[in-house]
This record gives structure tokens, C-alpha cells and sequence, in this order.
């Protein structure tokens, strides 16, 4: 979510957005929505639920532009923190019905194996596999750290803006969040011994 | 960090380059589709609105013209200048109401080119200081002695903002 020098900033994209420039609004979307409906597929699992986040973090921008305050933080960290309340909010309301560990196409398994030592590849895709569940399995809180610092590299300030927190508070909840993504880890290869 | 942690770290940048990099099209289609049906409901409600300013402005001035003025129900009898209500509009001295037409216009002379020009609709009364011998351009017989005194009149205009008559006051 870095911004060239030739390029209009983020503020400059959504000042023009709220003027009524579907072009600024579109490159604005264009940006960012890579990073916004990753972030929503990490913590959700579901490919459905993370299109439906994008759109609706989107939407919130296109209603009220001039909510952003540069002042307050990178655009980028505005729409984490719009679409981790949206992920939470679908996540509750589909509780009854998600199962995080489904994968029934086999999808990234099947992505990440390669052409050569088939053997290896789909052991090392399985042991990926095993970590994306693990990941989707940890409680949301420790899910959002982990989704926000190790797979988005956001730094800890950074991820402490997105969630409204203490920089401590980010720094322990990653700490513990990867001891329990190794305890899972450690379970799933005694499993498959 | 132990060599746990930096299998894990590997394992979750492995993941993180696997997953996927894009919304659907789908989504961006309905934004944009979003977007031009706001921008058009936008547009909509700012020309609403200033069709809205347009007509109030311009019942008020209906309003304010149209409207009969107190000191001109009694038409046979025009009152003198000491008589007009302070609120009376006033421009550069010079008085002036728009009246109802009704039989205003037989209240004054007729002007020389009068007849040719549209009927009376609605009309404004301008109190004039004027010399006497404009009077005379207008078709008023006029002594040569009265000459440069000034004699205050009536002008009656129509919509068009055009004379139609005039009348003496004193």
C-alpha cells in the first residue's frame, strides 16, 4: 500500500472521490483492495466472506470519504481497521455455520505443488496447508496480530493503530499467537506420523 | 528466536505468497456501478435544489410586485407624496409599487405610442419629478411660460416595463 511520488496520494484520491471522480475512486480501489481482501481471506478462510468484506469496506469509503484523517494514520491501516470490524462482525454472525478447517478443493494444497520432487512439494504444500488452518483456528484476537504483523509485515505501530491498542499489547499477543500456531504445528505432524 | 519460530516465520511469508492477490472483477464492477448511481442521484438532488431556490425566488418577487399596496386601493384618487406609507419603495427619490391593473390604466393618459404595445397585464406606478416641458413629448399642451418648473407625475408602466399613461399629481 505504498504510494509513488508521481502518483496522487491517498488524500488527494479521496478528496477527488468525494468531488464525485469515479476515476480517483476507482485507483484509490485498485490500490488497496489486494491488501484489504487478503487481510479479510486470512482471517475469515472463506473466499465469499472476503469478497463481500472488500466490497463492503469499499462502500464505506465511497459514502464517506472525508472520514479519513491523514493525521490519524496511513490509508492503509483506515481500511484494515474498517475491514477487521466487518470480518468480525461476518465471523459472528456465521458462527454457527463455518468450519475454518474446510478446504474441500484442496485449493492451496493443490496451488502449491510443483512440478518436481512431487513428494517433497506436496509434503512441504501439506505442512502450509496445516499452517493456514492452524492460523484460521487461533481466537480472532491472536488471529489478527498474527494476519496483520507476519503475513501483511505491518510493524508493530502500525498494527496497534490498525487495532487500537498498545504497541505491549501487540508484541504479547504475537508472542503467544506463535507459540500456539508451533503447539498446533508440533500436533498436526504428531498427527500425520 | 529458535529455529522453531523461524520455520514458523518462514511457513507464514510461504503462506502469505500462496494466498490470493485480488477481489474478484465481480466487485469491482458493482463499486463502480455503486458509484455512478450515486454520483447520479447526487447530481439529481443538486439541480432539485436549485430548481427549488430558482421558484422560491421567484414567488417571492410575484410576491413582492404582484401584491396590492395599501395606498393604491383607492385609484380615483391618488394619494400626495406626504400621504405614502414609509415602507413605500423608494429608488435614487424616485417612489414606485407594482398595483393590480383592474382600471388603473383609464386613471391615467394615455401616452402617444401606447396603443401599439400589448395589453396591460400587470403594472408599476414610478412617482416622477419631471420638468414641464417633457409634458409636451408626451402630448400634454403646455404653455411656453411654465417652461423648466418641475411638476411631479405618475408613470404607468406594464410588464414589459414600457409607459403607458401618465397622470398629474399636482
Amino acid at each position: 500500500m505504498l504510494e509513488s511520488p508521481s502518483q496522487p496520494s491517498d488524500d488527494d484520491l479521496l478528496r477527488l472521490t468525494s468531488a464525485g471522480d469515479e476515476r480517483a475512486f476507482l485507483e484509490f480501489y485498485r490500490r488497496h483492495q489486494g491488501a484489504v481482501f487478503r487481510f479479510a481471506l486470512q482471517m475469515s478462510g472463506k473466499a465469499e466472506i472476503a469478497e463481500e468484506v472488500t466490497q463492503d469496506v469499499f462502500m464505506v469509503v465511497m459514502s464517506a470519504p472525508k472520514q479519513f484523517d491523514p493525521k490519524r494514520g496511513s490509508a492503509g491501516a483506515y481500511l484494515y481497521g474498517i475491514a477487521r470490524n466487518l470480518v468480525l462482525r461476518c465471523l459472528e454472525r456465521e458462527k454457527p455455520y463455518l468450519t475454518v478447517l474446510d478446504d474441500p478443493d484442496h485449493e492451496y494444497a493443490g496451488r502449491l505443488a510443483g512440478e518436481q520432487d512431487i513428494a517433497g512439494e506436496l509434503a512441504y504444500a501439506e505442512r502450509i496447508e496445516s499452517l493456514r488452518k492452524a492460523v484460521l483456528a487461533l481466537p480472532p484476537a491472536y488471529r489478527e496480530v498474527v494476519v496483520l504483523c507476519d503475513l501483511h509485515e505491518l510493524d508493530y505501530a502500525e498494527a496497534a493503530g490498525v487495532l487500537g491498542c498498545a504497541i505491549g499489547t501487540i508484541r504479547s499477543r504475537l508472542h503467544r499467537a506463535r507459540a500456539l500456531l508451533m503447539e498446533k504445528m508440533r500436533a498436526a505432524e504428531r498427527c500425520a506420523v | 528466536m529458535n529455529e522453531n519460530e523461524s520455520q514458523l516465520l518462514e511457513g507464514l511469508r510461504a503462506l502469505a505468497a500462496m494466498e490470493p492477490r485480488q477481489a474478484s472483477p465481480r466487485v469491482e464492477q458493482t463499486l463502480r456501478a455503486t458509484f455512478r448511481a450515486r454520483a447520479e442521484r447526487r447530481r439529481r438532488a443538486v439541480w432539485g435544489s436549485a430548481a427549488a431556490g430558482f421558484v422560491a425566488i421567484a414567488a417571492a418577487i410575484v410576491v413582492l410586485f404582484l401584491a396590492p399596496l395599501p395606498w393604491h386601493r383607492n385609484l380615483a384618487a391618488p394619494p400626495a407624496a406626504s400621504e405614502l406609507p414609509s415602507d413605500a419603495n423608494n429608488v435614487a427619490g424616485v417612489q414606485y409599487a407594482v398595483v393590480r391593473t383592474d382600471d388603473l390604466a383609464a386613471s391615467f393618459y394615455p401616452l402617444p405610442e401606447a396603443d401599439e404595445l400589448p395589453p396591460l397585464e400587470t403594472s408599476l406606478v414610478v412617482r416622477v419629478q419631471l420638468p414641464v416641458s417633457s409634458l409636451e413629448l408626451m402630448g400634454f399642451p403646455v404653455s411656453e411660460e411654465a417652461g423648466a418648473e418641475p411638476v411631479q407625475a405618475e408613470v404607468l408602466l406594464g410588464q414589459d416595463g414600457l409607459a403607458r399613461g401618465v397622470r398629474l399629481i399636482q
